[in-house]
């Protein structure tokens, strides 16, 4: 009975595997199941047959009995949906910020936004300190060419310069004990001057810098700069 | 092993499915609440038949549910029923948990290893419909055939496993399933 199906039924034959269910199942060893995905986008056969599959455990999983759960597990899990939504995990947070920031380098006037996402392939952000970071731009030029991304009231170490410093705030503004600088106004400093800017309060501050010689932080960075031989 | 409920009728499944929605777009909790009074139970049910106790199962459980909430976004009514993608969220919840995983033993004339058909009468695969045809023909099959895909389709037991549970030659377990499995498919009576 069963050869005689078997046999009758050759055209039939590619219609099902063990692994087809096992993978449904969720207990095929992954390797294989990353095959059977990989099969499935060349061969429109074998995707019918997983979606079948799938389906099928799906409806059981409609089908099935109801267990009574202990009388506190759903104000429980509630309370950690509340709970992950005012403390998003790390993961969350992570790609929040990426994307955030993306957001802002995206809104930097043109020439400067392609040369920055030209830059982030090559370079990444270095932190100075929580909340003080710049990327080193790949511009051709006798000066550094630096862009500096202070979070709101966040503190630029105290420095000073071997050169000239251009500074030129892109977004938002910061102050220092020359006074106040927003969007489109240009601070220079001299080899005299020491100066430590702080962003304002309203919003992240973007300010590009052309740097003639190096930056010397005085106080603690200095000290780390010149253990650091930087 | 019975199988005691009719599954969801298909306003009701629809409602499922507008539930995951509003959980993606508003981050509803009162949808959250329904999908989790359905499914919840349920999955408790499936998780105790894989072998945990009470305890874990609940707590495997509510980690399934959280990712729902966490995984709203992703799901697509278009591509799976609610049920579905729950259940994949569990299985794999699952492979995590008890790592009970199957190398597949493979003969030569297994389905995988055979070159494509030459012709390959209908191409297009439209998903949402062919879950709707599975559902439509799953109700025609007798129960034997019925508690054969759940234990291999759902609980993920091979075809050895399934002939020693029941008692069966291995031969009409394989047999029976794949009957079954052909079954589900457009324009089959339960007499074919």
């Amino acid at each position: 009975m069963f050869r005689a199906y078997f046999d009758m039924a050759t055209a039939e034959i590619s219609e099902f595997s063990e692994v087809y269910s096992a993978y449904a199942a969720g207990c095929l060893d992954p390797g294989f199941a990353l095959m059977v995905e990989t099969q499935a986008v060349l061969r429109p056969e074998v995707q019918r047959a997983l979606i079948k599959a799938e389906a099928i455990a799906g409806i059981m999983l409609e089908k099935e009995v109801e267990k009574p759960l202990s009388d506190s597990v759903f104000v429980a899990t509630m309370s950690l949906i509340d709970a992950e939504e005012s403390n998003p995990s790390q993961l969350q947070t992570a790609v929040r910020t990426a994307s955030a920031e993306l957001d802002e380098i995206l809104l930097l006037p043109s020439p400067l936004r392609e040369t920055v996402l030209e830059t982030a392939l090559q370079n990444d952000w270095q932190t100075l300190t929580p909340g003080v970071r710049r990327m080193k731009l790949s511009v051709d030029s006798e000066a550094e060419v630096e862009l500096y991304r202070i979070a709101p009231l966040s503190t630029v170490p105290r420095h000073t310069h071997s050169g000239s410093e251009f500074t030129l705030v892109v977004a938002g503004g910061f102050h220092d004990e020359t006074g106040q600088y927003g969007p489109g106004d240009l601070c220079l400093k001299g080899p005299e001057n020491t100066h430590q800017p702080t962003a304002d309060a309203e919003g992240v501050c973007y300010a590009l810098s052309l740097r003639e010689g190096g930056l010397r932080f005085t106080g603690m960075m200095g000290l780390l700069q010149r253990v650091l031989g930087q | 092993m019975s199988v005691e409920h009719s599954g969801a009728s298909s306003n009701e499944r629809d409602r499922l499915a507008d539930c995951v929605e509003l959980i993606a777009a508003q981050r509803s909790r009162s949808a959250f609440a329904q999908i989790f009074h359905f499914f919840a139970p349920r999955l408790k049910s499936y998780l105790m038949r894989l072998g945990s106790d009470a305890a874990a199962a609940e707590e495997i459980m509510q980690e399934v549910m959280l990712n729902v909430w966490r995984k709203a976004e992703l799901y697509d009514r278009e591509q799976a029923s609610v049920s579905t993608w729950i259940f994949r969220i569990a299985r794999n919840r699952r492979i995590d948990t008890l790592r009970r995983v199957n190398k597949p033993e493979l003969d030569p004339h297994d389905p995988m290893l055979q070159p494509a058909p030459q012709e390959a009468p209908d191409i297009s695969v439209n998903r949402s419909q062919m879950a709707a045809i599975v559902r439509q023909q799953l109700e025609t099959l007798p129960e034997e055939y019925l508690v054969l895909l759940q234990a291999a389709f759902y609980e993920g037991l091979s075809h050895s496993q399934i002939a020693k549970r029941l008692g069966l030659p291995l031969g009409t377990v394989k047999s029976r399933i794949r009957l079954a499995f052909q079954k589900l498919r457009p324009g089959l009576t339960p007499d074919d």
